[in-house]
């Protein structure tokens, strides 16, 4: 199933269904706004969806392509918002509820003077370098001690979500001078454009959708790439590799690295969008959902996760709406049948389809084993 | 009766006679039954406070009939109010004979003595400031009371009030007590009163006692007396405070450290009680059961049910249906047993939603244990909505029976029962486990197919089988589980996700597959957590020195709850670099698995 | 494939517009109501949604506002706060409401502030809070700290109590509160060392933070109960406890079990109203208190016929998801069924729905007989209104110990008792 394998023809399809929707969400779709077709509701919510999409990347890249399942993404994407956030608290200026110089939970504790930490924030360069290099460092070091000792499997995922666990206690406390519980909020401006005018949102949105764009052709040309190769090799089996003498350890950490810096990336376009970031964001479920998003979008694919997230955050925003009561059941159940019966996801369904109806046409004769079972899913090993 | 008690009873009066101001014409009775048809709380309070001393056997009962809410105004028809209490066995209609409280005789209506029903009155309300001022009435009373628990606690609230018109009292008992503890709380109190005596002899010497029984209560007011004696420059007084003080806080840390060992053993039972399931489905078997918390939840919710049954019933709503569950109407001792037929039945209960589990989702996945996580997270969802569906979003209530609701306390160390419960049960089903494992057939099959299900298979073992107990077992655990954190914790819908984080770590530091190193790893971080708790506010001043984020630290540190789990998390991470495959490796010649 | 996926961008699209434009009737006005109805926070925040349907339902029956059906639009925060941000944009840029009556945690209310200014939308807020906020576009119907929490220590005060231990879960409420009561408890003559919990200061010494905090979910309350048994050994103690919802369950059943009572060491938490006391341990509670601006163990007629008609419209209501049983009415239900009458009676004084009017309406001064009796608009967005100390029962109900009548709301009390 991943793009590597694929026929040509299937690959050629993938670029011009890729590029036709690129040319919807990155041109049409905003041309529609402008013209005010297209609600700054929508098109908001759109940003928030390729946000996601991002983060669903991530974790596709490490658990589709790499073996690697992190419940800890959601971290990196947290960590991300958190940096551009604080440049954005910076551009709020004196407009906060307290008109003082500096963020109003700074003042309500008691703070007259900017903390160190925070002063090179009010340079969006600064933030922006921060945005990756914060996330990126907790990642190489996390992932060195990890893949070092070489924790893998079941032992990885346990320990991304104590990583997680450990750091959404820390963000938590008002005490580390970011907000604690109430994270940052009420941002005002962007590079000297006010966050409330629809053009600058427009603009978000365009940036959110190119920047999807571009994270997606870049994994694409990399699991072409000799590195993809012997990344997928660990997938399937990482001892064979190993043994081939490469070491393993360097592969996975720069993956593991980039993963986190893509989705830190995801996060820093969230923040500005939805108004909002705050630990709730870091907690154990909200990683668990976006594996749930590639899961259900078809993992080991590119564009599997980037439906998976767009479709389940869709139907959330609907069913939250119309059956709040049974929305986690339908989440759940969801799930569960896509594990138990479409491992594949929903991209598979083409091919499953397609593979249905030739067993049908040549119905009188006995099927081949083979194409009984089309859309096996990428290695079980795991 | 103690006739030296009796003697005490009558003396007081006399003692305390200048400090009351009770209309000698009113019997107690008289002033009780006053009281409670007085509007204000502030009459009230003054009303039984001049009681203070009045030596009359009536006033205990009526105050504790107040207290329990079982003293009533009744209505009279011509519309004057009078305050009864109601006696004797209930009849059909559910009355009962109603006493005056002013005379102590029978209610009489025209046609003779009224019975009347309590569902029909109003009890008469009480605030903690009123029962206050009843416990100050009974305490003086309860000097002599026979019950010496009951006399060490009165004895004890008069020396924390370092009243000086009770010293007479207390010093006329001294003589009559035989009681160990009483004498020694006797004279505690005594030496607190003291401490505010104007001659520096009677305050050293009262110093000087509390040096040698060093309770933690009289801190505060050595404290105040060192103060007091440092402003007027009394240098031989706040020497004697200052040893006294010494000695108090020696005991604290006594105290602390004791305390802290045992609350180690006790977080810890209850971290390995949450992960002995845990041990055995994803510790035996690889399944990574997110559900685990889940299972949890059932058993506490069974508890919740039994207890329920156990009482006036219940009704269950679930997807417009609406299941009714008459209750047995159970009071006294048996309702309280619910708890021990709870647990049974939350194993079963778990252990037969956990077959169910394996065999429509796990079953399907054991060669893919990362997607049995996947497929597990999913059906934790689903349980939780249908907690929430069945039961309500809120919480519900589960009471804790008699047994598990006290607490020993030896030397000012506390041993709540539920704690030592706790750790008691968890022994025991670490035994059990161990029983079942390794000396029953089941058990060799268990380990058999565990082992190497092909191979175990090959030999005649019927795996499929044995896999579905195997889970069972695992998850009926986390039930019991379930059913002891009822206890201490909350019973909600999302009670289990706040173990199954922690439950990981356990079996994970443990070693996967090492019921001993699980043992081991929850009653170590149990113990950390709470040393860290404990001390690291100690030891946050110190932490100044760290360049940079010294003031940081400090702060963190003060936050030991909080920085306690990091902490911990923190140090699991650390450990496993040291170790990869946690405390106890269980040994395989396969390469990958 | 192509086809599949710009059908499922269109569809969905279009199922988004469809749900959220519907027809709009001349003689209604809507009114968005956004609570969690799912989530972590569906415990409390469901029962404020209810109380709202039943005022639109009793205000319509008697023929609405200026004329008008109220039109309510209930939307799902789910307990998420991108999400409340996303349903607050909903509601005023789709659905155009004139007001919106919503939010229980602190961090939602922050989330959707930004877009109400931006929209000028109006916010009515009814659950008690930190204060240091005074936006224009929210109405604080809420409990500002000082008709909860400053009352209380009086209270305490009166009663003889000497020593103060404070506790909370940590999030910006219980660390505010605890601020603005570590500066009342020492203006009030009270020693730094009978202030108990802990402190946190800055590089300078000054202190910015008090009491003790232990993070939401925690369940392990062994060491803390252990050190505020020693704290109270002295007789003189009490706790005040701004611990949330979920973890006064372990905290006071540990509390019990330590031996610890209400007479010996009280507790009056501030998040402990009648809705969160169905799920705790009753028995265990007694004589604990609570500290509100509303119980509905309050003895006048206005209250029995609120509670009474809100059971009875419970019973006949067809709501989904309704629960019908055991329900209670608490402070922030009130001050919800407050805000809700305070929004009509401003729309009335100023004759039109627009938010500027409204608002200078409110800011005039607007007094409402509510069950809790009297409340009155201020200047400042917030209320006046008068606070009762409660102790609680095994009923689950609280008895009245104390009242202070007409309290001014005060959001700005930091650095104020010196």
């Amino acid at each position: 199933m991943s793009s590597s394998g694929s026929s040509p023809a299937v690959r050629r399809l993938e670029l011009i269904v890729v590029a036709v929707v690129a040319v919807l969400l990155i041109v049409v779709l905003p041309l529609l706004n402008a013209q005010g077709l297209i609600s700054n509701f929508t098109l908001s919510l759109w940003g928030k969806y390729l946000c996601y999409a991002l983060l669903a990347i991530s974790v596709d890249l490490l658990w589709g392509y790499t073996g690697l399942l992190s419940l800890g993404q959601a971290l990196f994407f947290t960590l991300g918002g958190y940096m551009h956030g604080m440049y954005l608290m910076r551009m709020i200026g004196e407009l906060g509820q307290y008109k003082k110089p500096i963020p109003d939970f700074l003042v309500f504790l008691g703070w007259e003077r900017l903390p160190a930490f925070w002063e090179p924030f009010s340079s969006f360069p600064f933030a922006l370098a921060m945005v990756f290099l914060v996330p990126g460092l907790l990642a190489y070091v996390f992932g060195f001690l990890a893949f070092r000792s070489r924790i893998k499997g079941v032992y990885f995922s346990i320990l991304t979500q104590a990583l997680t666990y450990a750091a959404s206690i820390m963000f938590f406390r008002n005490n580390l001078l970011l907000g604690g519980n109430n994270g940052f909020t009420d941002f005002k401006f962007i590079l000297g454009h006010s966050l409330a005018d629809p053009a600058t949102s427009r603009a978000l949105y365009i940036a959110s959708a190119v920047t999807l764009l571009l994270a997606y052709l870049f994994c694409r040309w990399l699991s072409r790439t000799k590195f993809g190769l012997v990344q997928q090799a660990i997938r399937d089996g990482e001892n064979r590799v190993l043994f081939s003498g490469y070491a393993t350890m360097h592969f996975k950490l720069f993956i593991f690295v980039v993963a986190a810096l893509i989705a830190a990336v995801g996060g820093a376009l969230y923040t500005p969008q939805v108004g909002i970031i705050n630990p709730g964001e870091m907690q154990a479920d909200k990683s668990l959902e976006a594996v749930v998003w590639v899961a259900v979008g078809g993992r080991g694919t590119l564009l599997g996760p980037i439906l998976g997230a767009i479709s389940i955050n869709a139907l959330k925003s609907w069913a939250t709406r119309a059956y709040p009561d049974l929305w986690l059941i339908i989440l759940g159940g969801l799930f569960i049948l896509v594990v138990l019966f479409l491992p594949g996801g929903l991209v598979s369904i083409p091919a499953r389809l397609k593979a249905l109806w030739k067993k049908l046409r040549r119905e009188p004769e006995p099927p081949p084993a083979s194409s009984t079972q089309p859309a096996q899913p990428v290695s079980a090993k795991s | 009766m103690n006739f030296l008690a009796r003697l005490i009873r009558w003396l007081l009066p006399l003692l305390l006679a200048a400090g009351t101001a009770a209309r000698a014409a009113d019997t107690p009775r008289e002033v009780i039954a006053r009281a409670a048809l007085a509007e204000d709380s502030a009459t009230q309070r003054q009303l039984i406070g001049s009681l203070m001393g009045r030596g009359d056997d009536a006033i205990a009962p009526l105050f504790e009939a107040w207290r329990t809410d079982q003293l009533f105004i009744y209505a009279a028809p011509d519309g004057t109010k009078v305050p009864v209490q109601l006696t004797g066995p209930k009849d059909e209609a559910g009355t009962q004979a109603a006493l005056r409280i002013d005379t102590g005789a029978a209610l009489t209506g025209p046609s003779g003595p009224l019975r009347l029903n309590a569902a029909d009155l109003t009890a008469v309300e009480h605030t903690a400031a009123l029962r206050r001022a009843m416990k100050a009435v009974l305490d003086l009373a309860d000097l002599a009371a026979p019950d010496p628990a009951k006399r060490v606690l009165a004895i004890q609230t008069i020396g924390l009030t370092q009243d000086v018109e009770k010293l007479p009292a207390l010093q006329a008992r001294t003589p009559l007590e035989t009681d160990a503890r009483a004498k020694a709380v006797l004279r505690e109190a005594v030496a607190l009163i003291q401490l505010k005596d104007e001659k520096n002899e009677t305050r050293i010497a009262a110093l000087t006692a509390l040096k040698e029984l060093h309770s933690l209560s009289t801190s505060d007011a050595i404290k105040r007396t060192l103060k007091e004696a440092e402003e007027a420059r009394n240098l031989p007084v706040a020497a004697a405070a200052r040893e006294a003080l010494r000695a108090v806080e020696n005991h604290r840390s006594f105290v602390d450290f004791f305390g802290t060992l045992f609350r180690g053993i006790s977080l810890g039972s209850i971290l390995l009680v949450a992960a002995l399931g845990l041990a055995i489905t994803f510790g035996l078997m690889r399944v990574i059961n997110m559900a685990h918390g889940e299972m949890i939840a059932v058993g506490a919710y069974t508890t919740y049910l039994v207890q329920n049954i156990f009482g006036t019933g219940i009704t269950i709503p679930f997807f417009g249906f609406s299941l009714g569950i008459p209750g047995l109407n159970f009071s006294g001792g048996v309702y309280q047993s619910y708890f021990l037929a709870a647990l049974p039945c939350s194993f079963i209960a778990a252990a037969l939603v956990g077959i169910g589990l394996e065999r429509s989702v796990i079953r399907f996945l054991y060669r893919r244990p990362l997607e049995s996580l996947l497929a597990t997270w999913g059906v934790s969802l689903v349980l939780q909505q249908c907690f929430r569906l069945m039961f309500g979003a809120n919480n519900v209530q589960v009471s804790s029976p008699v047994y598990l609701s006290g607490n020993w306390t030896v030397n000012d160390i506390i041993f709540g029962w539920n704690r030592v419960f706790v750790v008691g049960f968890a022994i025991l089903i670490v035994f059990g486990m161990w029983l079942v494992l390794t000396k029953t057939s089941l058990g060799l099959l268990i380990r058999a197919s565990m082992q190497n299900r092909t191979m175990a298979s090959c030999m005649g073992v019927r795996t499929e089988r044995v896999n579905m107990l195997t889970f069972g077992l695992g998850s009926g655990l986390a039930g019991l589980a379930g059913a002891f954190l009822s206890q201490i914790g909350n019973v909600g819908p999302s009670l289990g996700q706040g173990y199954i984080i922690d439950s990981f770590m356990v079996v994970v530091v443990g070693g996967v597959g090492s019921i001993g190193g699980t043992i081991l790893s929850a009653f170590g971080i149990g113990g950390i957590d709470q040393v860290l708790q404990q001390y690291l506010p100690v030891i946050a001043p110190g932490l100044g020195w760290v360049p940079g984020i010294g003031g940081f630290l400090q702060n963190l540190a003060q936050d030991a709850a909080v920085f306690g789990k990091i902490l911990v998390l923190a140090g699991i991470i650390l450990f496993l670099q040291w170790r990869p495959a946690g405390l106890f490796v269980t040994r395989s010649r396969s390469l990958e698995d | 494939m192509i086809k599949k996926i710009t059908s499922l961008l269109g569809a969905s699209a279009l199922a988004l517009g469809a749900s959220l434009g519907s027809a709009r009737a001349a003689d209604t006005v809507k009114v968005g109501v956004l609570h969690s109805l799912s989530g972590t926070m569906a415990i409390s925040e469901t029962s404020l949604r209810d109380i709202l349907l039943f005022t639109f339902d009793e205000i319509n029956a008697k023929g609405g506002v200026l004329g008008k059906k109220i039109e309510p639009v209930v939307v799902d925060g789910a307990s998420n706060w991108p999400l409340f941000a996303e349903k607050a944009k909903q509601l005023l840029e789709q659905d155009k409401v004139a007001v919106t009556f919503g939010c229980w945690t602190s961090v939602s209310r922050k989330s959707v502030l930004p877009v109400f200014e931006k929209n000028n939308g109006l916010l009515f807020y009814p659950v008690q809070y930190e204060g240091e906020e005074e936006s224009q576009n929210v109405a604080y119907t809420a409990e500002a700290v000082n008709q909860q929490a400053t009352p209380a220590v009086d209270y305490y005060l009166a009663e003889g109590k000497k020593k103060f231990y404070l506790l909370g879960s940590d999030y910006v409420y219980p660390q505010t509160t605890n601020l603005v009561l570590l500066e009342y408890l020492l203006s009030k003559g009270v020693k730094l060392e009978n202030i108990g919990g802990g402190f946190r200061k800055d590089g300078s010494g000054k202190i910015i933070s008090a009491g003790k905090y232990t993070p939401f979910g925690h369940t392990d309350y062994q060491q803390i109960v252990a050190e505020i048994k020693q704290f109270a050994a002295s007789g003189d103690a009490c706790v005040i406890s701004t611990l949330n919802g979920d973890t006064n369950v372990p905290f006071f059943k540990e509390y019990a079990a330590s031996g610890l009572t209400a007479e010996k060491c009280p507790v009056v938490s501030f998040s402990i109203s009648e809705d969160e006391f169905r799920g705790l341990p009753a028995a265990q509670l007694v004589g604990q208190l609570g500290c509100w601006t509303y119980f509905q163990s309050i003895n006048t007629p206005a209250n029995k016929k609120f509670v009474s008609d809100f059971q009875a419209w419970l019973k006949k209501s067809n709501v989904p998801g309704l629960v019908k049983e055991g329900r209670v009415t608490c402070s922030p239900m009130v001050l919800s069924y407050v805000g809700v009458y305070l929004w009509k009676a401003a729309v009335e004084k100023a004759g039109s729905f627009d938010v500027d009017k409204v608002r200078a309406a409110w800011k005039s001064g607007i007094s409402f007989d509510g069950p809790g009796g009297k409340v009155t608009t201020q200047k400042n967005m917030h209320l006046t209104k008068n606070v009762y100390i409660g102790e609680t029962k095994a009923d689950g109900q609280f008895k009245i110990v104390k009242s202070f009548n007409n309290v001014y709301g005060e959001p700005w009390l930091k650095g104020k008792f010196k």
